[in-house]
């Protein structure tokens, strides 16, 4: 048997046995690969998955809740960049809150450089961030005599509305103060507040083998060498029986 | 093993994170933009959002509107809205000025995006110039920008929401 019919027979025997045994592999990274570039399509950028076995894979220890703040028949609950607000859970990078009051018509929430201005019925009013508050950091929220007041270093100031703001000229303001949680209610709180990874992120993540630590991306650049030892060995099988007909 | 493969995850996890927050780079603070627009910061007028509007915003945006108050600022010719809406994953912040149904003016005023920051150029915005409301989509098409996809899409969206809203301003103010 000439050496080019040997070598011919050992490509064609390769070729099959590398192609049957990264087939799944392959198709993992063909379907992966595709919705990745279709995420925002699929809205998987917004979508995450929250799983305790998922959390403790990634490493990430969720920070239980410890506190609540109420006002009136409002209570919020945050942990995890995540809000419970009136038993209603936001959605994710919600900033960590100072406090919490109930207005005439709405309720309030504040962190440090936003306001957050919800309806009775827990829809989004409006969202004030730094450029619409008279000064940040926001120390404390308050309210006196139905006024929203925000405590900054530079003063205290209030506002019906939260569109314009003046000086606080009262004294009688009730501060809105966290409360310390029960260890029950930490519990209970803790499971309804864990943190997610995002679905786009964990397809990243499986896409390129990171999901698997710091081999993970070795071996999917492995399943990149078998592909180009596929497409090469695929190419010269194509090409040389084709070749060797044209000489003759 | 296991471990150090965790701890690698949740590094890049928390890198990614902050590499996120770290790429919000303001180009101008929207009052800036608004008193440059204006010559001053007139009076903040809101507009509520009816359930018939938050539909109208929600057939241009392809989802509900962020929020039911928007806030704008206007002189006897022009209103001036300041919009948010999402690229890939993080917020864009522009400020849109509409003259007689017309998008008169766009600047990209934030851009937390890690990558798109192309659709803040002149070259680029130049293009919403004089563009008008046709159905739920602006009057012409604008070229895209490659790698900025959804970016050039959320601008877009927003071009269209600042026109809508325009409208309905003026709608309220004459009864």
């Amino acid at each position: 048997m000439s050496p080019k019919l040997l070598l011919l027979l050992f490509l064609r025997r390769w070729h099959a046995r590398i192609g049957f045994a990264a087939v799944v592999f392959f198709l993992f990274l063909a379907v992966t690969g595709f919705v990745l570039n279709h995420s925002a399509d699929f809205g998987l950028d917004t979508k995450y998955v929250h799983a305790a076995w998922l959390l403790r894979w990634y490493g990430i220890a969720p920070e239980p809740p410890r506190q609540a703040f109420r006002s009136g028949r409002h209570d919020l609950i945050a942990a995890n960049g995540r809000w419970l607000l009136d038993g209603r859970l936001s959605g994710e990078k919600f900033p960590q809150p100072v406090g919490l009051v109930e207005l005439p018509g709405m309720v309030v929430v504040a962190s440090s450089t936003s306001l957050y201005l919800y309806g009775k019925d827990g829809a989004l009013i409006d969202r004030l961030e730094r450029n619409a508050l008279p000064a940040v950091p926001v120390q404390a929220i308050g309210s006196g005599e139905q006024q929203l007041v925000l405590r900054t270093a530079r003063g205290t100031f209030e506002s019906s509305d939260g569109l314009a703001w003046e000086l606080a000229p009262r004294d009688a303001i009730a501060w809105s103060a966290p409360a310390e949680l029960s260890a029950a209610d930490r519990e209970r709180y803790a499971a309804l507040l864990e943190p997610g990874i995002s679905v786009q992120q964990l397809l990243l993540d499986l896409h390129s083998g990171r999901i698997a630590g710091r081999y993970g991306p070795l071996a999917v650049d492995l399943l990149a060498v078998f592909l180009a030892v596929l497409s090469l060995s695929g190419a010269w099988l194509f090409l040389k029986p084709r070749h060797r007909r044209e000489r003759h | 093993m296991i471990c150090a493969a965790r701890r690698s995850l949740a590094v890049l996890i928390l890198v990614f994170g902050a590499t996120a927050v770290a790429h919000g780079e303001v180009y101008q603070e929207p009052g800036a933009f608004v008193a440059e627009v204006l010559g001053s910061t007139p009076a903040l007028k809101v507009l509520w959002l009816t359930r018939e509007m938050q539909g109208q915003a929600a057939a241009i945006l392809g989802h509900p509107p962020a929020q039911l108050r928007q806030r704008y600022w206007s002189d006897a010719h022009k209103t001036v809205w300041i919009l948010e809406e999402t690229g890939k994953e993080e917020l864009i912040t522009a400020g849109f000025v509409v003259v007689d149904g017309r998008i008169d003016h766009v600047r990209v005023l934030v851009y937390r995006e890690g990558r798109g920051q192309e659709v803040r150029q002149s070259s680029f915005l130049k293009q919403f110039k004089d563009a008008k409301a046709q159905g739920n989509r602006l009057d012409r098409d604008i070229d895209g920008i490659v790698g900025a996809t959804l970016s050039v899409g959320a601008m877009e969206r927003m071009a269209r929401l600042a026109l809508l809203f325009d409208r309905l301003s003026h709608d309220n103010a004459h009864g």
